[in-house]
């Protein structure tokens, strides 16, 4: 704890704060990191990407709510016209990032798994 | 239906379960989570039919379900994970310096409620729960006689071979020992000065059953009992002390009235050997002595004699059943060996049961009178704490607007209300460990355990605690409130002001005027018996009494013509002292019947007068024990008895006729018919004429008759008159010094002692229901003036929130009086709801204080409409005060305005 609290205020460490990411965040990032979505569009990048890992619609909306909170994506309204009510949510520059590094960690941990024979290894 | 209809149907659905969700969350999230939903909907639909769209439905319901609680609990949950307390305190702190007035009523509120009940918690903790500092004290029981059926006492001691029989028991009952009280004189010198002294005669194992063993030196051994014991003494440690506290005392000897006695032990402070009433005075023995007999050669049918308190101690965890089982057993065996006696009744109560049981219905009323206190508090803090939450109803708005989120305003008001309990809990522990002090002041000599009342760390710990929980309850009213409004209703609202915290307070004064009334009319039901119990007559004229013990040991005054000749001389100094009116001595005094002047100077006996018109000729129900207290001649024109018929005892004695005064209750009960006066009543062998009547003095409690009373004249029976009265004109404390000097002059070896007057002896009596009174109407004082501060605050509200409408009904040919009956009505049938609702408790209440009450129905309909019409008139007034400003306002600036 304490060490958190000495290094607090690094970038690195302000990005390693959100880690790890549950993994309908890391599918939210995903699909806005494509460009921007109403929330329907996220579940069905979601769908289309991985039928298995569908959350919820309550369980994304909510994690849509807290990213918004934390600065991870962010909302405006939609501005076509007669689907005002709608909310259209676009990654940010930190959200970015942090869908970036926790790619990366899942990345150095598969590759872990790899090696300790947790999984096979990637044909080359 | 057509795929239409249900995917309207479904989307009719998905909005319903919209609700779960928090207003906040639904007006930003909530048309999202219906288009998903209907867009899953149509697909599920098209692919896969009917069936699976119901399936739809459920997923969506329990995915509603457990979203919508989980977003709900989430301002707690994320505060508790990631919330900053040091920045919430630092903001409650501001606001609340802000607002000093509020802060500084709001916490003497408190700190004055709690203090109070921090007081009554103390009491009830020490006296009711607290265990006695004694080995598992919870296996020592009291082993009683109960002789109510021949008109006895039910709580009577024991003969000594029925202690000896308990002791050779041994099934649960481990060990027993019998105990009685006496009064010698102490000296360090054969010649020293004598202190008066309360000795507990014992069997030896006392300090083995009840597990404590002295400080200093030894306990007695198992032989050091009967005839031949050695002549040991253990001495307590306030005598110790009073000695000079030398631990070489151990060894040496102390004189006990005349006779040689080796010291063998001292008892720590904390052995406080708590005493039931039959044994003695309220205070702890000062020597302990065993018994220079041996209980079972005790004479087992004299009734006079029955004068042991037995002590058990039973297996640990033997169950009171089982223990009553074994009691029965044993009151078995005494039958058996005095076939010819009446049969005995054994019964056993567990020690703190028996101690606490005069004072249990004060302490439970007033602890429940404490929890009532302090739900009436928390009411009224949530009400103040409401009002600030509506007062700040557009911060909040505007607050939430800027991105602060619900858990912001829960936080702001849950942790002022925690700050405010809190330090209201503090203040009232400092309160309380005053008051406490100030009831053992109070309290009544023989409050059991009197000496133990102090606050302590874990009562200050309770009642801090309770403070911070009563803080945070109230708070959670008034911050449920401000949340679940919605920003768009928030912000609507903040326009007309606040209508639903209006409700709520609405409630909130409901509920403070039904806990009101319950208070108020057990204030009122106590206050009342108290007055009752001023003007009941004592039988006796307390002013100007002085009253002493001049204890005459029987060593002394080998001789009875010594001990009346030194009574005479007595008799003779304090009749010539100046002011003084008459003298008079008694072996019992009035409102004193648990002294030990009566189990060793004062006795019952059966009294019989055969052929008097009041038989019924049924041997066992025409003899009635009654108290028999001798007394010298001119004791009841001191005392101011009331003379019914007939004369008292007269100075000029007759050596042939034993003379007698009845009470009025044997009077009544012998000779419903004709005159007492010249019948005759056989006494030990000899013939009592009686010569007069009085109305009975009080001895025990000073609102009933105790048993009926048999006055013989002392100089007929007993040598040794241990209480002596002298009715003066004069401050009866200016005579103490000139008693003294009387006493010393006729024979310095004799202590006077107890010098109190009879005023106080009186006062003393009246201490308990003094202070049951004047803590509950406290309480129900303070509660009455909670709930006029709740409607004045709520009405004042109400006319600044409706100033508009109540100018518009102005402007519309209303009157002025109108207008405020209108407002005044709005708070009277707040009252008249909140009477209503708090019958039931008022009722519950009447019947839980019952004991306490002294000549007045717990129903009476007197008391309790006179408390209500108090309560309306006060709360009446609180509403009219406020409601007049109805009276000045002018509809015209504000139509002009509108």
């Amino acid at each position: 704890m304490r060490d958190a609290y000495t290094h607090m205020g690094t970038d690195r460490d302000r990005i390693e704060q959100y880690l790890p990411l549950r993994p309908v965040e890391f599918h939210i990032l995903l699909s806005l990191a494509a460009g921007e979505r109403h929330g329907y569009g996220i579940i069905q990048d979601i769908e289309a990407r991985d039928d298995s890992a569908v959350p919820d619609v309550g369980t994304m909306y909510r994690a849509l709510a807290r990213m918004v909170d934390s600065g991870l994506i962010g909302a405006v309204r939609s501005t076509d016209p007669g689907d005002e009510r709608r909310n259209v949510y676009r990654i940010t520059e930190r959200g970015l990032r942090v869908a970036k590094a926790e790619a990366r960690r899942l990345y150095a941990l598969t590759r872990a798994a790899r090696v300790g024979g947790l999984l096979e290894k990637k044909a080359t | 239906m057509t795929h239409d209809q249900f995917l309207r149907l479904s989307e009719r659905w998905f909005r319903l379960l919209l609700r779960t969700y928090p207003a906040d969350f639904r007006d930003e999230m909530g048309a999202g989570i219906v288009e998903a939903y209907c867009g899953r909907a149509r697909v599920t639909l098209k692919r896969n039919g009917v069936m699976s769209l119901a399936w739809l439905w459920c997923s969506a319901l329990a995915d509603a379900l457990r979203n919508g609680c989980g977003e709900r609990l989430r301002p707690a949950v994320s505060w508790r994970r990631r919330g900053d307390w040091g920045r919430d305190f630092e903001f409650a702190r501001r606001r609340l310096l802000r607002s000093r007035a509020f802060v500084a009523a709001t916490l003497g509120t408190l700190a004055v409620g709690l203090g109070a009940f921090a007081v009554v918690y103390t009491a009830v903790e020490k006296v009711l729960v607290a265990p006695m500092p004694y080995h598992e004290p919870d296996n020592l029981y009291f082993v009683w006689r109960d002789q109510s059926a021949s008109g006895g006492l039910s709580r009577n001691t024991l003969a000594g071979p029925d202690v000896a029989d308990l002791q050779h028991a041994r099934d649960v009952i481990e060990d027993a020992v019998g105990m009685q009280l006496s009064v010698p004189t102490l000296s360090v010198r054969r010649d020293g000065e004598p202190l008066q002294t309360l000795m507990l005669l014992t069997s030896p194992q006392l300090f083995d059953l009840v597990g404590v063993a002295p400080i200093l030196g030894r306990g007695f051994a198992a032989h050091e009992v009967g005839p031949d014991r050695p002549a040991v003494v253990v001495l307590s440690y306030a005598i110790w002390k009073r000695l000079g506290g030398d631990p070489s005392i151990v060894g040496s000897q102390v004189w006990l009235s005349e006779s040689p006695y080796t010291v063998i032990g001292v008892m720590g402070p904390d052995f406080r050997f708590v005493r039931h009433s039959n044994l003695g005075p309220p205070q702890e023995p000062d020597v302990y002595l065993p018994f220079p007999f041996h209980l079972a050669d005790q004479h087992p049918l004299n009734p006079n004699l029955t004068t042991f308190a037995a002590l058990v101690r039973v297996r640990s965890g033997t169950s009171p059943e089982r223990v009553a089982a074994a009691v029965d057993a044993v009151a078995r065996v005494v039958n058996e060996r005095t076939p010819q006696a009446a049969p005995a009744k054994l019964y056993a109560t567990r020690l703190q049961d028996d101690l606490v049981a005069p004072v249990r219905p004060a302490l439970m009323t007033l602890g429940l009178a404490a929890v009532v206190l302090i739900l009436v508090l928390t009411v009224n803090l949530s009400s103040l704490l409401l009002a600030r939450a509506a007062e700040r109803d557009r911060e909040f708005a505007v607050s939430r607007a800027l991105g602060a989120n619900g858990s912001a305003v829960v936080r702001a008001t849950v942790i002022e209300g925690g700050v405010l309990g809190l330090i209201g809990g503090v203040a009232g522990a400092l309160l309380g460990s005053w008051g406490a002090r100030l009831l053992v002041e109070l309290a009544p000599l023989d409050l059991p355990r009197r000496n133990e009342i102090a606050l302590e760390w874990s009562a200050a710990a309770v009642v801090i605690s309770v403070g911070l929980a009563l803080g945070v309850i109230a708070a959670v009213i008034p911050a449920v409130w401000a949340l679940r409004a919605s920003l768009a209703s928030l912000l609507a609202t903040s326009v007309r002001g606040a209508g639903g915290s209006q409700r709520l307070r609405r409630g909130i004064v409901v509920a403070q005027v039904a806990l009101t009334l319950i208070l108020l009319s057990a204030g009122g039901l106590v206050a009342r018996s108290f007055e009752r119990l001023l003007a009941v007559d004592p039988g006796f004229r307390p002013a100007g009494l002085l009253t002493f013990r001049v204890a005459m040991d029987p060593r002394l005054f080998p001789k009875r013509e010594d001990a009346f000749a030194f009574q005479d001389r007595v008799e003779a100094a304090l009749g010539a002292l100046p002011g003084v009116r008459s003298v008079g001595a008694t072996a019992a005094l009035p409102l004193s019947s648990s002294g030990p002047q009566n189990s060793i100077w004062g006795w019952q006996e059966a009294v019989a007068i055969p052929g008097a018109p009041g038989n019924i000729g049924d041997a066992q129900r025409d003899s009635l024990v009654a108290q028999i207290i001798a007394a010298r001649a001119g004791y009841a024109e001191s005392m101011g008895l009331r003379l019914l018929a007939g004369r008292t005892f007269e100075r000029r004695r007759s050596e042939t006729v034993q003379e007698a005064v009845i009470d009025e209750q044997l009077a009544s009960r012998f000779f419903p018919t004709g005159t007492p006066i010249g019948a005759a009543i056989p006494f030990r062998g000899k013939s009592l004429r009686i010569v007069g009547v009085v109305k009975q003095p009080r001895l025990s409690a000073l609102h009933e008759d105790g048993r009926p009373q048999l006055f013989i004249r002392a100089e007929d029976w007993v040598g040794f008159m241990p209480v002596w009265v002298i009715k003066t004109d004069e401050d009866p404390h200016a005579l103490v010094p000139a008693v003294r000097r009387a006493i010393r002059q006729i024979d310095p070896r004799i202590p006077v002692s107890s010098v109190q007057t009879m005023e106080e002896i009186v006062d003393d009596a009246l201490r308990q229901p003094r202070i049951s009174a004047v803590l509950i109407g406290g309480f129900a004082l303070g509660a009455l003036l909670l709930v006029a501060m709740g409607l004045f605050g709520m009405i004042s509200g109400s006319v600044v929130r409706r100033h508009g409408e109540l100018a518009v009904r102005l402007a519309l040919g209303a009157s002025h009086q109108r207008t405020l009956r209108l407002v005044v009505g709005e708070g009277a049938l707040l009252v008249v709801i909140g009477m209503v609702i708090a019958i039931p408790g008022v009722y519950a209440a009447g019947g839980l204080i019952r004991g306490l009450l002294v000549n007045v129905s717990p129903w009476d309909p007197i008391t309790l409409s006179a408390v209500a019409c108090g309560l309306v008139l006060v709360t009446m007034a609180a509403c009219y005060v406020p409601a007049r400003r109805v009276l000045r306002i002018d509809p015209a600036p504000l139509l002009r305005q509108e």
